[in-house]
């Protein structure tokens, strides 16, 4: 097993993690935030996979625009999930 | 055991993707479920770059001293579009839900079904 | 009982899946049929045919030049849908009771960030124009770049510390909705000049100096009216 494998299951363990934390808290704030996490991990993981376009892309829509998008929304609806 | 561990990425997109899709199923909160229909969305796209990759991670990029084998183009190109029309539902899907939240007060779902 | 449903439906499609997976090739295998039939064929002809480098590049703009047509249209859309729900009324919409308003409520931007942003701003959008130019040669095209400005203008809306209004209000209305639908149009137009020239819908010209030009355009007209939809988007949802 590489070094470059281990990257690849640490990457792999962080975005099950964060998914699974997306799953589980109750505050949306704190659940978009997380899917920004979610999307930057993804998009190192791309980079490394010799995806430079797509990793940039995801970059700055995953965990910017989709991001500032979800709490703009969330500023107008109130972060608490019932 | 052999497999899991080879086909270790294909098994982590699925897992993500089921997670997504039990968020889309069981939560009630509208915007809850556009981050879970997000969540499905990566997971694809995860998965579909991770079919075109190869074991030495070279980019498509052909030059002069460029040396293969070279990861496959098309799926990063459909990815790319997959990305970019996915932002689009998102901000539509949103819209929507401030929509609702304006005309009907909440964005719950168990409470909408009682909304006049 | 909602959930243990949910749990049985996501257990048996969970089965299913992992079991397709595990008896697909080997990911990073180079024999493996995503390599070996139409990416092959990309690949050794990319340079010619494709007219471009970077491979994404050439399926976007040559190879599947259709497609790529079709997404511009979509995000075109998309951004006249969402102005559609936000800003045509129902009758509630003008009362504004609990409508937050954004402008009037949110908390100052610290004046370090706003300073950090605004120092930022003028490197990301000569990163953004780089990735578009060179996007037939790096990695980049005219959906990064495009991304990474739209990214860049709404952190500049965000933080800039401006309330009056956003940078991109500084235009007049009439150039910003051009500016919006550049993507679709230029596509369109440069499509319908292929057609011309060579008889064929979204083809380059063969000459290499005219179709380097013709795939910059193609990237500019994208990537800045992605950017300019982008920001459409996040202003109609912050502002509907």
């Amino acid at each position: 097993m590489s070094v470059s494998d281990l990257f690849d299951l640490l990457i792999l363990a962080l975005l099950i993690t964060c998914v699974l934390g997306i799953a589980r808290v109750r505050d949306l704030a704190t659940a978009v935030t997380l899917f920004a996490i979610y999307s930057f991990v993804l998009c190192l993981l791309w980079a490394h996979r010799g995806a430079p376009d797509v990793a940039m892309t995801e970059a700055a829509v995953g965990a910017g625009i989709t991001a500032v998008l979800f709490f703009t929304a969330i500023a107008k609806i109130g972060r608490r999930e019932k | 055991m052999n497999v899991l561990l080879t086909h270790v990425d294909y098994i982590a997109a699925v897992a993500i993707f089921l997670v997504g899709l039990y968020i889309l199923l069981v939560k009630q909160n509208l915007l809850k479920k556009i981050l879970g229909l997000n969540i499905m969305e990566t997971a694809v796209f995860a998965f579909i770059v991770t079919a075109g990759m190869t074991d030495n991670g070279v980019p498509p990029l052909l030059g002069p001293d460029a040396v293969g084998p070279f990861a496959s183009p098309l799926p990063h190109a459909l990815v790319l579009t997959g990305i970019v029309v996915a932002v689009s539902i998102t901000a539509l899907a949103l819209a929507l839900i401030v929509r609702v939240k304006r005309e009907c007060g909440s964005v719950e779902l168990n409470e909408l079904g009682k909304v006049e | 009982m909602r959930k243990f449903l949910a749990l049985v439906l996501i257990a048996a499609l969970g089965a299913v899946l992992i079991a397709a997976v595990v008896n697909l090739p080997e990911p990073g295998t180079t024999d493996s049929p995503v390599h070996t039939h139409v990416s092959a064929g990309y690949i050794k002809g990319g340079h010619e045919a494709g007219g471009a480098d970077n491979l994404v590049t050439a399926v976007l703009l040559n190879y599947r030049a259709i497609d790529t047509f079709g997404e511009v249209t979509v995000i075109f859309t998309a951004l006249i849908a969402v102005l559609a729900a936000t800003s045509l009324a129902g009758p509630t919409e003008r009362s504004g009771t609990q409508n937050i308003d954004l402008k009037t409520t949110r908390v100052p931007v610290s004046p370090v960030v706003s300073f950090v942003v605004r120092l930022m701003a003028p490197f990301i959008a000569t990163f953004a124009l780089f990735v578009m130019l060179k996007g037939h040669e790096l990695p980049g095209g005219g959906f990064q770049g495009g991304v990474v400005l739209g990214a860049m203008l709404i952190l500049l809306a965000l933080f800039s510390g401006r309330t009056d209004k956003t940078d991109d209000e500084e235009l007049p209305p009439g150039l910003r909705n051009w500016i919006r639908a550049a993507g679709p149009l230029v596509f369109g137009a440069l499509g319908l000049t292929g057609l011309v020239f060579s008889g064929w819908l979204f083809s380059l010209p063969d000459h290499p100096f005219w179709r380097e030009m013709v795939m910059i355009g193609l990237e500019l007209g994208i990537g800045i009216g992605g950017a300019a939809v982008l920001v459409g988007l996040f202003r109609a949802l912050r502002e509907g």
